[in-house]
């Protein structure tokens, strides 16, 4: 097919001219976003330093009494919420509940309600910290939906000030999104926990499944015995330990560990002969820090072990024991006769001793 | 309680956390402490180099060059600049963290969140302390 010449001609000006008005457009759009994103960040900045004098004058008055804050026009209160976050981790004591009255003078908390459901995650997140701050505990139960939020960060500021309020009706639930979350997490979410406070340790010991049906639970709670240092739990440590679980177990012994109290040595000791690795590390560990001078015997043995883990732990355990263990160390990095993995692992503790200082 | 600081002293406050880095510093001059403040290590030994610095408040979570390793900066210093009072502030809280800054020479260690009553108490503790050992 065959188009006239002045036609083809003409498809052309006009494609080049409605795509010239499309990109000519296009950057007009993109120039007008990009002078409201100036102007409100030129905005920002002038209403952030007003407010940073003000707040030094809120907080930090000279003549002691500090001066009333401005008031703030409710289309700035969404830049004064944020302005105020940034002082939200940096402040305790009484310039903390200075901002705290700030806050609730300003009735900052009365959109709490609406910004907990809000769409955007920063918007949600930014106001369970507020309830965690600021305490307040009127507004918990809009947090806990917030728990099975799609957002993890959002969960994790939602268990936070469930948390941080000390108050128990929430520990079922905050438990509950600890055990739905992954293991590789557990470490940060035990930090959550703990802000319970070791009353959630009892709490748990009366609300939790049989630990034989399900021991993730417990330990978690024996994780945050040793958090805690809760010398009251200990006999429950004792009881867990009789669970055969593996990974319960060891973090019993670890748990024990901590608490280093030289009556559990006695129950850690058949461990050291376990067939689990995991386990017979975290009794050489254990070991150094419960036995004393008797421990040195099960040490040395401990330190020929196939398991790197184990030896590794067995040469600490001994270090720890302060002249005896080093003593001991010594004698069997200077053994010729001794096991090639102890002599080895003795050396390297020893060597590690050295560098630090530590005898 | 009131105190009488010595005349023109000096604070350099290291911080990377302009919020924080302005609250410590709005606190202290409430107090007439003249203040100094980088936001880095780097800056920080920079400005402490320049300046009869007499006390040190640093962070230890930096970019360029943290706190850890400020502090054994200073340290090497000859001095009376090697001797300066350093107090730590830091928001974490983990104990093995507080154990190697004071051995790496810090005076002293604070945690986030900051009670201002605290860190001016703190560090007229270590202005004293270090005017008593001359």
């Amino acid at each position: 097919m065959h188009l006239p010449v002045d036609l083809v001609f003409r498809m052309l000006v006009w494609g080049t001219l409605v795509l010239g008005a499309l990109i000519f457009g296009l950057v007009l759009l993109g120039a007008g976003i990009q002078y409201r994103r100036d102007r409100q960040n030129r905005r920002r900045i002038v209403l952030y330093q007003a407010w940073e004098k003000d707040l030094d004058a809120f907080l930090f008055s000279p003549s002691g009494t500090s001066r009333p804050f401005p008031a703030i026009p409710q289309g700035d209160r969404f830049l004064f919420e944020k302005f105020l976050a940034r002082y939200y981790a940096t402040l305790a004591g009484q310039e903390a509940e200075a901002l705290r009255e700030l806050y609730l003078g300003l009735g900052l908390h009365h959109s709490l309600p609406e910004r907990l459901r809000h769409r955007k995650a920063t918007t949600r997140a930014q106001a369970a910290q507020e309830v965690r701050i600021f305490r307040l505990t009127d507004q918990l139960e809009a947090v806990v939906p917030l728990l099975n939020d799609p957002v993890p960060y959002v969960t994790h500021l939602a268990a936070q000030a469930l948390t941080r309020s000390g108050d128990l009706q929430y520990a079922k639930p905050v438990l509950d999104w600890v055990l739905r979350e992954e293991q590789y997490q557990r470490d940060r979410l035990l930090r959550v926990l703990e802000g319970f406070g070791p009353e959630l340790l009892p709490w748990m010991k009366g609300h939790l499944p049989p630990p034989d049906q399900d021991p993730e639970p417990w330990i978690l709670y024996v994780l945050l015995v040793a958090a805690h240092r809760h010398a009251a739990s200990q006999p429950s440590l004792g009881w867990l330990l009789q669970i055969p679980h593996l990974d319960l177990q060891a973090s019993v012994l670890k748990a024990l560990s901590v608490l280093a109290d030289p009556v559990a040595y006695a129950w850690v000791l058949p461990f050291a002969s376990s067939p689990a690795w995991e386990i017979r590390a975290q009794a050489s560990r254990a070991l150094g820090v419960l036995g004393g001078p008797s421990a040195i015997p099960t040490l040395l043995a401990l330190m020929a072990d196939p398991v790197y883990e184990v030896r590794r732990n067995a040469a600490q355990g001994l270090a720890d024991l302060g002249h005896a263990g080093i003593s001991a160390l010594t004698w069997t990095a200077d053994d010729s006769t001794a096991d090639r993995f102890a002599r080895d692992i003795a050396r390297e503790r020893l060597e590690w001793t050295d560098e630090r200082g530590h005898q | 309680m009131s105190r009488i600081w010595p005349e023109d002293t000096k604070v350099l406050v290291v911080e990377d956390d302009a919020a924080t880095a302005r609250i410590i510093q709005a606190r202290l001059e409430m107090e007439g402490l003249s203040v100094f403040t980088a936001s880095n290590g780097v800056d920080g030994l920079e400005t402490l180099q320049q300046q009869d610095i007499d006390l040190v408040t640093t962070d230890l979570m930096m970019p360029a060059m943290n706190g850890f390793r400020l502090v054994q900066e200073i340290r090497d210093l000859p001095p009376p600049k090697g001797r300066v009072p350093i107090l730590l502030i830091s928001s974490n809280q983990n104990e093995q963290d507080m154990v190697r800054c004071l051995a790496a020479g810090a005076d002293d260690y604070i945690t986030k969140p900051i009670s201002a009553q605290v860190l001016v108490e703190r560090l007229w503790r270590m202005l004293q302390r270090a005017s008593a050992a001359g």
